[in-house]
């Protein structure tokens, strides 16, 4: 079921130890899912009866950042896991690393 | 100055030096030689207390013995380094030697550097660094609201949130943030070996390698010491993240960084990853400053290189060590210091939260991680050791530790009346011997040297 994205939620996988926060979302309803399988908020119990889909079989790494095409959505994966993320049935792709700072 | 240690509290350099090799379990090859000097004058002339305190008020000092403890890593390293290769060095000197190049001055409750601020939350103080400009892209997801990209508008969300919520979601999201506390009572040890080393061999009569793959301060500072032990560096950046200590002043980077071989590997490519692995296999002493998952995700694994090469120092520079969760936790000098304990210790003693110094937590780590790595190749390897920004920092301010909160306000202002009428001088910085050398512009060499096709 598509649901309304906010900057700050945490979010995990139904199927798998994935965690995500987001970082930005474009407004509105959205499907997300990782593995195949809707994410769910990260205090939600975990669904039964839900098995990751082969066809989103790979891995969220943690630490890395994860956008759209255009950039709008763009996640934090907090937990690293199984199963890759999707965003109204696209894919998402790792955000180029931060550059270093100059000074600290 | 003088030889004799004077301080009625038993600050001297000496003393922290020799607690230093008692701790790392080794000898030094020679009488330690320490200029011993009073720990409050000390403030004064090493150019620390004009970095310390608010813009439009005297300059402060905290009384914790961070010149003399300087001092003290630095003769711990001397005594175990060839004759005279540290000779002219002095670790208090090695504080503010960014500062001085860059014209750094002190701001109160916003580091010298520019990028970290102390904000009040619901019910505490908090360090934020935000070194990177996208970091800026983050707080609205750290926050939970929209916030404009400036200081005031920051400050004030901030104000609404707890501490520990702060805190917590500020890690999670690789925010380099840090709560200001107390310092520990319990004694937290400044390294920790992760993985045990040594082939109880002494090292053959040559010079050691050093594998240099840190950035800006703390580690370029430890492998420039090494250098100065005699140390052959190569200092490996990735070609499209060089290390950012090339976009500020160039004299600093030149200091920090000339006479090391450049290279420079795209960590994109499975050639240059292999590169990578051949450069660790053929080290002496490994200095690295990332996470360590960022590594793993390399396909380097720190701990196994260490296990099959017990010849090996690598030392492992984070912000809070290599244990979960604490290893995923980003940190920069000045958050470091404010987690270890300095920003309380100035509130307790000025009455406001101030941060001490520049970034004082990264040069502290650049020597003490240069005389584990020294002490470990001179016993033969000393495997995989943590060192933590903030537990050097907490070493630091643990060294003859009044016991209370009363202990270190009465030693405050015992400080402050020794130095009365005392000129406060302003930071100052050698100068490069020579410029650094251009991103990658050794990496043809290094690998032609190595007799490796790859």
């Amino acid at each position: 079921m598509p649901m309304p994205l906010k900057a700050g939620a945490r979010l995990k996988s139904a199927v798998s130890e994935t965690q995500v926060m987001v970082v930005k979302a474009p407004p509105g309803e959205h499907d997300l899912r990782c593995g195949g399988v809707e994410m769910i908020a990260a205090t939600a119990p975990p669904p039964a009866g839900v098995a990751l889909d082969p066809a989103y079989a790979g891995e969220t790494l943690i630490g890395k950042r994860y956008v759209n095409a255009d950039e709008s959505l763009e996640l934090l994966c907090t937990k690293g896991g199984q199963g890759v993320l999707s965003f109204n049935g696209t894919l998402l792709e790792i955000k180029q690393a931060k550059q270093l700072p100059s000074s600290d | 100055m003088g030889t004799a240690a004077a301080d009625e509290d038993g600050l001297s350099a000496r003393a922290y030096a020799q607690g230093l090799l008692d701790e790392l379990g080794v000898t030094p090859l020679r009488p330690l030689a320490c200029t011993e000097e009073d720990p409050a004058l000390a403030w004064a002339r090493s150019g620390l207390m004009a970095l310390t305190g608010r813009a439009d008020g005297p300059p402060v000092l905290c009384p914790v013995a961070i010149p003399t403890c300087a001092d003290g890593a630095l003769a711990a390293l001397a005594s175990l380094a060839p004759d005279g290769a540290l000779a002219g060095l002095r670790g208090a000197a090695l504080l503010v030697e960014r500062a001085a190049i860059a014209g750094y001055t002190r701001h109160g409750a916003i580091a010298p550097g520019g990028g970290c601020r102390l904000l009040p939350t619901r019910d505490g103080w908090l360090a934020l660094n935000l070194a990177r400009t996208d970091d800026w892209s983050l707080l609205p997801a750290w926050l939970e609201t929209e916030v404009a990209t400036d200081w005031e508008s920051l400050a004030a969300a901030v104000r609404t949130r707890t501490l520990h919520d702060a805190i917590e979601r500020g890690r999670l999201l690789g925010l380099a943030v840090a709560p200001v506390v107390p310092p520990w009572r319990r004694p937290q040890p400044w390294f920790q070996r992760m993985v045990p080393g040594g082939t109880g061999r002494k090292p053959r009569g040559r010079r050691p390698r050093v594998v240099d793959l840190s950035s800006l301060w703390a580690g370029p500072l430890a492998t420039h010491l090494l250098q100065h032990c005699g140390a052959e560096v190569i200092k490996v950046e990735s070609l499209t993240r060089p290390d950012g200590a090339r976009g500020g002043p160039p004299a600093f980077f030149d200091l920090l960084n000339a006479g090391k071989h450049s290279v420079a590997l795209d960590f994109g490519s499975a050639r240059d990853r292999a590169r990578l692995r051949t450069l660790l296999e053929h080290a002496d002493i490994v200095i690295e400053a990332s996470r360590p998952r960022a590594l793993r995700q390399l396909g380097i694994d720190a701990e196994a290189l260490v296990r099959e090469r017990p010849h090996l120092s690598w030392i492992s520079l984070t912000g809070y060590g290599r244990s979960e969760p604490a290893a995923q936790w980003i940190a920069y000098g000045d958050d470091a210091a404010t987690a270890a304990g300095l920003v309380w210790l100035m509130q307790q003693t000025t009455g406001e939260p101030l941060f001490v110094g520049d970034a004082i937590a990264d040069p502290l780590s650049g020597m003490h991680a240069a005389l584990a790595a020294w002490a470990g190749w001179c016993a033969g390897g000393a495997g995989l050791l943590s060192i933590a920004l903030v537990d050097v920092v907490r070493r630091v301010v643990r060294f003859a530790a009044p016991p209370s909160a009363a202990g270190w306000r009465e030693r405050a202002q015992r400080w402050r009346g020794r130095i009365a009428g005392e000129p406060v001088r302003a930071p100052q910085a050698r100068r490069p011997t020579a410029a650094a050398r251009p991103l990658g512009a050794d990496t043809a060499h290094v690998f032609d040297a190595r007799g490796c096709t790859c």
